[in-house]
Order: C-alpha cells, then structure tokens, then sequence
C-alpha cells in the first residue's frame, strides 16, 4: 500500500504534473508575437528559394551528364532511382508518423507534428518526380524494369508467369492508387489540422484519430507493394515477403532523423526555441536508435533464411551483392555504417538528449539510408564494381533539394505547430524522466 | 493499529528517532522544499509521492544512475556467452554439420546471440533495480503512520532520516518549517515488524527452488543407471496398432504368415526389366559394344547427356571429364592449407584415357548404374534412358579431347539402327 522505496523513486512522464511545466512555459511566443512569425516566413522563403534552385539546377545537371554518358540514360535511370527511393523514404516516413501519431492519440509529439504533416505533404511532389521512372515503363523502356518489355516477358518463363501482376497496365493502377491515397490522407490531415488551429474544436482530433486507423493499414499495403513495384521489380526474377518491411525501416528512421534535422533548423532561426527540449530530441533520437536496430533485425531476417535455405532463385540477389571486391565491401560497409556505429553512436542517453550530437547522427542515418538504397538499386545496373560519380550526386541533391523546397513552401504561410490542439500544453511540458 | 505505539513510545522516548516526515498538499510544493533540502545538503532523506513528480530529481540532486552501464556489460556478456556456447557445442565439444553449413557459422548463431543479449540485458536491468533501490525491503517505520497512506493518494510527503550527519532535531525541524508543510510529525522506530522477509516467502522460495531441481536430477540419474523396465508409452494408439506387420504371425491363414507373397508371375509397376542390354548394357552377357535401339541416336539425346552429366558427373568429373571437378580441386585446396586433418585424396578417374575410350560402351553404361571402386552407383538416382545418354556425351567427350581413337563400336551383332557415334562436336578429326 505504501510506497516503501527507501532509495529516491524513479520519475517518468505523467499527465497530471503540471508542476513541471512552469520550467518550459507554454509559450506560444510565434502566435502572439509578430516579429517571430515574420522571421519564420523569411527564414523559410528563403530556403524555399535556395532549395528549389538547387534541385532545379542538379536534376538538370545530373539529365545532361546522364546524356552525355551516351547510354541511353542507363545509368541515370539507375542514380536517379536510387535518390528517388532515398526522398521517398523520407516523405513516406512523413505520411506513418503523422499517421502513427493520430493513432496513438500521442501528446509528447504535438509540438513536432506540424512539422510531419508538412513533410507528408510531399507526397504529391513525389509523383511527379517519378515520371521519369515511371513514363519509360509505358514506352516498353527496360533500362529498369523487365517486366516492360513485352518481349522480355514473352522469352522468360517465369516473367511471363509473373505478368498478371508485373504489367504497365496494371502498373500505373497501382501506382496511380498510392500516390493518390498517400496524397489524400497527409491532405486530410494537415486541412484538419490547420483548421484546428483556427476553431480549437477537439472534435477534430477525434476526426483526426478516426481516421488514422483505417488509413495504416492503408499505409502498409501502398508502402509494401510501392517497395516491390518500384526495387524489387528491378530483379524481376527475385522474391522476399519481408522486402516491404525492410524499406519501411528505412521510411521511419528517415522521418525521425529529418524531424530532428528541421527542428533543430528552425531553432537555429530562432523559432520554436522554448517549444522543442531536449526531451522531444530524446524521443526522437530514441525512436532512430530502435529503428537502427529494428532495420538490422529485419535485414537480417530476410538474409538469414535465404542464406539458410539456400536455393539458387533466393540466393542470386545476394550474390550479385557479395561479390568480390567492390560489393562484398559495400555490403560490409552497410552492416559496419548502417548499424554497428550508429547503434554504439546513439546508445547513451546525453547523445539523444544533446541537438547537436543528435544531429549529426541524423545526418549520418540520412547518408546510410541512400547507401542502403543505392545497395539495394545499383547492382541491378550490372557494374562489377560500385561507382559513385557525379550523376549519383546531381541527382541525389536534386531530390533532396525537391524535398525541402516543397516542405518550405508548404510551411511558410502556416503555424509551425498545431497552435490550438487541446495536448498542446501537455507537449510542451513533456519530461522523459 | 500504530498510533496507539507511537503515542506510547513517544511519550516514554524509550524508540529512538527514525527521521521527521513534512507533508505537503501540492507536487510543486514538495519540489520547492526539496530544493531546500538539497541545498541544505542532506543526503539520508527521500520524497513520496502518488505519481511521478516531473523535475523532482533535479529538485532532489539524484545523480544519474549507474544501471545503464551494469545493463551494457550483461548484455556484452550475453553476447559473449552465446557465441561461446553455439562454439563450444557445436563446433569443438561435439562438431555436427547443419545444413551444409560451416562448423562455426556466425549468421546462424546470431538468433541466439540476440536473444541471449536481450534476456541477459532485461534481467539485469530488472535485478539491478530492484538491488540499486534496496529492495525487497519488508517493511519500513513509515509503515506504522496512518497518514502516511496518503502518498499513494493525494498528499506528498518528505522524509530526512535521523540518521543523516547533518540531522539535528531542533535544526531540521526548522528547516522544514520554512518550506510550508501542512504537517510536520516525527517518525520513531519500527519495533514492532520484522524487517526480515516473512518466513513463508523464504521457506516458500527454498522449497520452489529444490522442486525446480527435481526434474534435472532425474535427468542426471536417468544417464548415469540402467533399468530393465520397459520404457514409458505415452501415446499407445500408436505403440499398439491393430495391424498385422511384416515378419509377424496372422492366425487368419494356414502357414500364420502376415506378409503375403504377391501372386506368382507379378511384376510391380515399372519393374518389368527384361531387356538386358538397355537395363544392363550387356548383350549375351559380355558388355554390349553399341547403344541399344530404344535410344535416339539424335544430336538431342547428346544435349541430354551433357545436361545430366553437368548434374551428376562434372562435380567429380569434371567438365572436360578430366576428373578435375570442383570436389578435387575443394579438396586439394584443404589438403594444401592443411585444414584437411589428414585427409586423403584420390583423384576421379579421367574419362580420357585410352583404356576408358576402349571400353565398349555397355561397361560405361554398367560403372555408370553400379558404381565402381570410389564412386557410388547412380542407378537410382538416373533414370536408364539419360544414363545412356549420359555414356553418349561421354563418348563424344573422348573424341572431342582425342583421347587414343576409340575403335569405333561399329562392328557389333546387334540389330541396332548403325549410327554409333554422335556428331554434336562435328569437329572430329
């Protein structure tokens, strides 16, 4: 009955102690405040501007390299693809954690939802960018896909038996159907959201939250079959059921460590400076650690059965990527970079809870999810050795830049945090321990 | 029950003093006067609240503790013993080959190097808690205040221990005085708990314990003695089925026979095998010298041949049928890096040779289906038409690499169609 803990009793996070808020405040310093709120849209019209000319200026330059190369843009399909599923792990990672957060009624992540709404808000952006993956499909181009080329399929057993799935048809249904959905729900949510902002109703988190049930399971059917449609496809011949998951991994570290990164962006510029503490970086570094982990366990489980099992139309994958030389180095690298250093790198606490150690680690995450990404893309592209020139980082820094310039120009006329949503106080006084 | 003690005990002064015990209406108010208390730089003292009070550590001055650190080396060791483990039996007690795979082969072993991390982590963390808290803690002098049952409700409490080098009564008093406490009440000595566990719990847990050793000592014994007792039938339905097996007696028939002889003359299906010089490369006996009839003298059955023999013959063989196959040249390279542990090795014969090429093609076909000294027969495992087919390749491999012209099988009695020789290589001399 009574507590008995002789020694100082452990603190975590609870609803009722208001107390503590008085140490943060809830400060709505950008709502009321003007001059901080016109910083704001300075600050983001500017890397509006800088964003877009960047991406403009590299996907132009990695197009015109990609021309040069006189291969029929081979090699640039295969870069630009790479950077396309690193930006989309990104802005998909956007749509779950929003997604995520409504689900679980959360209240420590209020502050940094808005954030996430508008990098969901990607989505559209993201179709577009597709086309050029997607339009060559439908002119029967197999720089990529296979599965294109009606003759291909007609001279392959297994790709024609494949075919009522892997078709161009069928294809753009597909794909049509992901985008469109991804697209209505980070919609929805960020239209409820901004007019939460101005009524207050908590209606609208209930609006919000029922809506976030039905729209996961949605999420995990477009992100699986998007991950096989867009890489796995790229081996036609291959298979893994886990294969969803694994790009998944990368889609929730992807959105943390950019959280991380735009928060501490924005603080930098002076914004959200009393909102965002250190714990809100502590949840989120935490949330990268056990991705990191969870990545490797997945990894793993998808090559320990094939390397067990041992059956030749498994295996092929992996020994395109464990050959030696260039590949089996990079494969090492990607198990060395993607888990063993980043998993020591973040496993204290005072790494999480520091914006600028935490920072760099996001940095870090951002870079092995690209490798990851181009592991998994560029032996399909048949070099015997890794090759990583100009045109993987034109292109790369283009999306990247697309990335930005759309989430800054989605946010530079709005709230950057949910200004009237009812868990807002308890956000701002959120305490891990 | 207590306070009835407590007011005796006080008045008398014969319990000594166990702390002073402030009491407090709001969390905050407790934050403040543990800031004053840290301040005054007590350290045997502690707070009781009904929830988790945010900020309360930093108020109190907690250090941060050492259990992340206790957590990491039991999981490193964990991880060592997994590793240790899955190596000592596995690949040095008692070395077993899984699957194919290597002796000691780490991605099979990392499950359990997970795993093993993982419990090794969770209990520590959990043991190491409970240890750095000091509990189990059976029972405690703030038991005895009625009030005291409050802080699992509403009311926030602070307790600094008389035995603090800093506590002195009037002083702490005071102290506590300033930070606005509803009550302030001193706490005596517990005389009338135990501060043991209750008997029954350890006694409880001894029993537990030696039960949980019975099944491995009956396992221990079970190794170490012999018993005639027949063994244990756990599942007589299907110990004891009501069938008659073979070799055993059925008093249904005359000669109480259960295993029935099939009707004289019965040939299972397939088994029909008459023809001896398909079946068995032999014409009156002596190895056939050409290829029977039932088999295509085509440039296909020749592809045929090759395939199968990429399947079942070049692994030893070789491709060139040079016995330089990937076996050979595996196990040459163990014996060269002396991992072979006194391996021997002796090379597949090369199908090249002359005396090979001199063989009629029936001995061929005969090695092939029974095997010959080393190497095992591959009658079951190749159906007759592709081991013929096989013979074919072979012949044509022989002539490819000139091997000392084989006489042609041409002159035979057999009523075979004539073409002997396949001209897939076309190339011949």
């Amino acid at each position: 009955m009574t507590s008995k803990d002789r020694e100082r009793p452990a603190k975590s996070d609870d609803k009722k102690a208001q107390g503590a808020a008085s140490e943060t405040g809830p400060s709505s310093a950008k709502k009321s405040g003007t001059s901080p709120e016109k910083s704001a849209r300075t600050a983001l019209g500017s890397l509006f501007m800088k964003a877009l000319i960047v991406s403009l200026v590299c996907l132009g330059g990695a197009a015109l390299v990609g021309k040069a190369a006189d291969d029929g843009f081979r090699r640039f399909s295969y870069a630009y693809l790479t950077a396309y599923m690193w930006g989309l792990a990104i802005v998909l990672g956007g749509v779950f954690w929003v997604t995520l957060q409504n689900l679980v009624n959360a209240k420590w992540s209020v502050v940094l939802r808005r954030l996430g709404e508008l990098i969901a808000m990607v989505a559209p952006v993201m179709a577009v960018l597709a086309l050029p993956i997607v339009l060559p499909i439908f002119s029967g181009n197999d720089i990529l896909y296979s599965w294109a080329n009606h003759e291909r399929v007609e001279a392959d057993h297994l790709l024609h038996h494949k075919a009522g799935y892997l078709n161009p048809t069928f294809f753009l249904i597909r794909f049509v159907f992901y985008f469109g959905f991804w697209t209505l729900l980070s919609r929805f949510f960020l239209k409820q959201s901004l007019e939460q902002d101005k009524s207050g109703a908590p209606a609208i988190m209930k609006r919000m939250q029922r809506a976030a049930g039905p729209g996961m399971i949605l999420f995990a059917l477009t992100t699986t079959f998007c991950s096989i449609d867009l890489v796995m496809s790229l081996d036609a011949h291959w298979f893994s059921t886990i294969f969803g998951v694994y790009y998944f991994a990368s889609c929730v570290l992807a959105i943390n460590s950019v959280l991380v990164l735009a928060a501490a962006w924005l603080q930098g510029k002076g914004q959200l400076t009393a909102d965002v503490t250190a714990d809100h970086y502590h949840d989120l570094g935490k949330m990268m650690f056990a991705f990191t982990i969870f990545w490797a366990y997945i990894g793993f489980s998808q090559f320990m059965l094939i390397w067990y099992a041992n059956l030749p139309e498994e295996t092929g994958w992996y020994n395109e990527r464990f050959h030696e030389g260039g590949w089996l180095n990079l494969s090492w690298a990607l198990l060395i970079a993607h888990f063993v250093i980043p998993f020591f790198g973040m496993l204290s606490r005072h790494v999480k809870r520091n914006r600028k150690a935490i920072s760099f680690w996001a940095f870090w995450v951002l870079g092995v999810i690209y490798l990851d990404m181009y592991w998994m893309i560029m032996p399909q592209y048949g070099a015997e050795h890794p090759e990583f020139g100009l045109m993987e980082i034109l292109s790369w820094l283009g999306v990247a830049g697309a990335v930005v310039a759309a989430t800054a120009f989605a946010a530079r006329d709005k709230n950057l945090i949910p200004v009237k949503d009812p868990r807002l106080g308890q956000s701002l006084a959120f305490e891990n321990i | 029950m207590s306070d009835h003690k407590n007011d005796e005990s006080s008045s008398t002064g014969s319990v000594p003093l166990h702390g002073l015990l402030a009491e407090y209406e709001t969390p905050w108010q407790l934050v403040d006067a543990s800031k004053k208390v840290r301040d005054a730089r007590y350290q045997r003292w502690d707070t009781f609240t009904p929830f988790p009070v945010h900020g309360i550590d930093r108020a109190m001055g907690i250090r941060m503790t050492i259990l992340p650190w206790i957590v990491l080396v039991a999981g490193l060791t964990g991880l060592a013993s997994a590793i240790l483990l899955q190596w000592w039996t596995n690949s040095f007690d008692y070395p077993w080959i899984v699957s194919g795979k290597p002796l000691f082969s780490i991605p099979a072993n990392v499950p359990i190097m997970f795993e093993m991390t993982v419990l090794f982590s969770g209990i520590t963390t959990l043991v190491g808690m409970l240890m750095l808290n000091g509990l189990p803690h059976p029972s405690h002098p703030l038991d005895l205040k009625e009030r005291f049952a409050r802080a699992t409700d509403d009311r926030f409490f602070l307790l600094i221990e008389a035995s603090d080098p800093k506590f002195d009564a009037k002083q702490t008093r005071a102290l506590l005085e300033t930070t606005g406490a509803a009550v302030l009440d001193e706490v005596l000595e517990d005389r009338v708990t135990s501060d043991r566990l209750p008997k029954i719990v350890t006694y409880g847990m001894i029993i537990l314990t030696t039960a949980a050793m019975i099944p491995l000592a009956l396992a221990a014994k079970a190794r170490y003695t012999k018993s005639r007792d027949p063994r244990i039938h756990l599942i007589g339905d299907m110990d004891w089925q009501p069938k008659y097996k073979a070799q055993r007696q059925n008093p249904v028939f005359d000669d109480t026979r259960a295993q029935r002889e099939p009707v004289a003359g019965t040939i299972a299906v397939g088994d029909l095998r008459e023809d001896d010089h398909y079946f068995r490369g032999k014409v009156d006996d002596e190895f056939a010298r050409t290829f029977p009839f039932q088999l295509p003298l085509t440039q296909q059955t020749v592809e045929r041949g090759q395939e199968r023999y990429g399947i079942y013959c070049a692994p030893c063989h070789g491709l060139l049928g040079d016995g330089r196959g990937m076996v050979t040249q595996r196990a040459e390279s163990l014996i060269d890096s002396g991992r072979g542990r006194g391996m021997a090795w002796v090379e597949p014969t090369n199908v090249n040779q002359a005396h090979i090429a001199a063989q009629p093609v029936g001995q061929l076909f005969d090695t092939i289906t029974n095997g010959i000294r080393t190497m095992p027969a591959y009658g079951p495992q190749i159906p007759t038409e592709d081991r013929w087919a096989i013979v074919m390749y072979v012949r044509a491999l022989q002539k490819k690499n000139g091997a000392a012209a084989a006489p042609a099988p041409a002159p035979t009695p057999a009523p075979a169609p004539p073409t002997q020789t396949p001209e897939p290589g076309s190339n011949a001399p």
